[in-house]
């Protein structure tokens, strides 16, 4: 019995290529239509994603805590993190704007990260590998999304320039917060969903022989 | 067994074989319910011709102003290059990398790339160099955010209302319709087509 389950290409020694998706013998090595390197499944596609996750949950610390930016002005100098930001919306009444702002630079990174460590522990202990299907398209569509709150940083840092009176300038959590956007994507990049459905078949094979 | 006609699923690993598809007909994942392949009607052709309209919306959004903010009596007008320019001066080289590349050098090279490989592809033939410039394009489409820092410009605007009076340039409306243009020229093709139709103009 091979660790496979018999509908995959994998039994029966067939690779999709990661690149091209041309379906071929593993064996060969290279890809005979785009020459990328041919594999079964992604190789240390676990321990490449969770010490993504890991990065990129540490950096959130940082994110959070640190501004995002600073507005230097007559008065002094002011600096807002992301969550102020929020608050400030929310005490202009303005409700719609503050729940995206929300919802992009808190909720969905750390929805994304849970969302991650899950398809890990899926291809690890067995699950229904359908419902593990859709946190894992969850977690390839919404990854970009999060980079809002950057773009909007370094458009006001472009616009509000008028000298003394009043400049914003980026703070360090702008370039922690693209960082954590930027590893998340990567961790789900390099996931290979495949693995769900491999521990799924060999799980499956296992009860039967019990019975 | 024809083997141009084998596909796995990039989701599940599943593996079965398909006759030559209709056009406007795809495959589903029978098991994950993914969807591998799509053969939509006139796909080179509405890839290409959307990917110029992009090309030339990019070069209209490099042009013009993109937004113009007017306060307590000076004026500030800034070009979508500034956006990203003004982070390195303010101090965040970094930063100024990742946003060009995500907003101005991802588009350019999707553009370019399409352009470079679809072009050849109508009149049947295959440009040097195609494996490569196919994988740079779909890699850069990963990295892609035009998308967001439309959303990134307008939750600014809301921002800014409260400070100034602001102006939005052709440049943004030209982005926003290079926005449209890209997603429909990425969507008017199927990966694993294009790829097919590389490989067959190699061996013709």
């Amino acid at each position: 019995m091979t660790p496979y389950s018999e509908h995959s290409a994998a039994a029966r020694g067939l690779a999709a290529c990661h690149i091209c998706g041309k379906v071929q013998d593993h064996t060969a090595g290279h890809c005979r239509r785009c020459h990328s390197r041919l594999h079964l499944r992604t190789p240390q596609s676990l321990q490449r994603t969770l010490a993504l996750t890991l990065a990129a949950a540490v950096l959130y610390i940082p994110a959070n805590t640190l501004p995002i930016m600073v507005v230097q002005g007559i008065g002094g100098d002011e600096s807002s993190t992301i969550l102020s930001g929020v608050v400030t919306f929310w005490q202009m009444h303005a409700y719609p704007v503050a729940i995206i702002i929300f919802t992009a630079s808190v909720v969905i990174p750390i929805l994304k990260l849970i969302a991650i460590i899950s398809l890990c522990i899926a291809a690890v202990r067995p699950t229904n590998p359908r419902r593990a299907m859709k946190v894992y398209r969850f977690t390839e569509i919404v990854g970009r999304w999060s980079m809002v709150d950057v773009f909007v940083v370094a458009i006001l840092v472009a616009v509000v320039q008028f000298g003394s009176l009043m400049a914003i300038r980026p703070g360090p959590a702008a370039v922690a917060f693209a960082g954590v956007v930027v590893l998340t994507m990567i961790a789900a990049m390099s996931f290979d969903p495949r693995l769900i459905w491999d521990k799924a078949h060999q799980h499956s094979l296992k009860t039967q022989n019990h019975v | 067994m024809e083997p141009q006609h084998l596909i796995a699923c990039h989701d599940c690993d599943a593996l079965f074989q398909f006759d030559e598809l209709a056009e406007g007909e795809r495959i589903v994942c029978p098991h994950c319910d993914a969807r591998l392949l799509t053969n939509r009607p006139h796909s080179t052709q509405r890839a290409a011709a959307f990917a110029i309209g992009a090309a030339c919306l990019l070069a209209v959004a490099n042009f013009f102003p993109f937004i113009s903010l007017e306060a307590s009596g000076q004026t500030n007008v800034i070009s979508l290059v500034q956006s990203v320019t003004a982070l390195k001066t303010n101090g965040s080289p970094w930063l100024a990398v990742s946003v060009a590349f995500f907003i101005l050098i991802a588009p350019a090279l999707m553009i370019l790339g399409s352009l470079y490989l679809l072009l050849p592809v109508m009149s049947g033939k295959r440009p040097p160099g195609a494996d490569w410039v196919c994988r740079a394009m779909y890699g850069a489409n990963q990295w892609n955010m035009v998308e967001v820092f439309v959303i990134g410009v307008l939750v600014s605007l809301l921002k800014l209302t409260k400070l100034a009076t602001v102006v939005l340039g052709i440049s943004f409306w030209a982005f926003l319709a290079l926005m449209l243009c890209l997603t429909a020229s990425f969507a008017s093709i199927d990966k694993h087509e294009l790829w097919d139709l590389l490989e067959r103009n190699h061996e013709s």
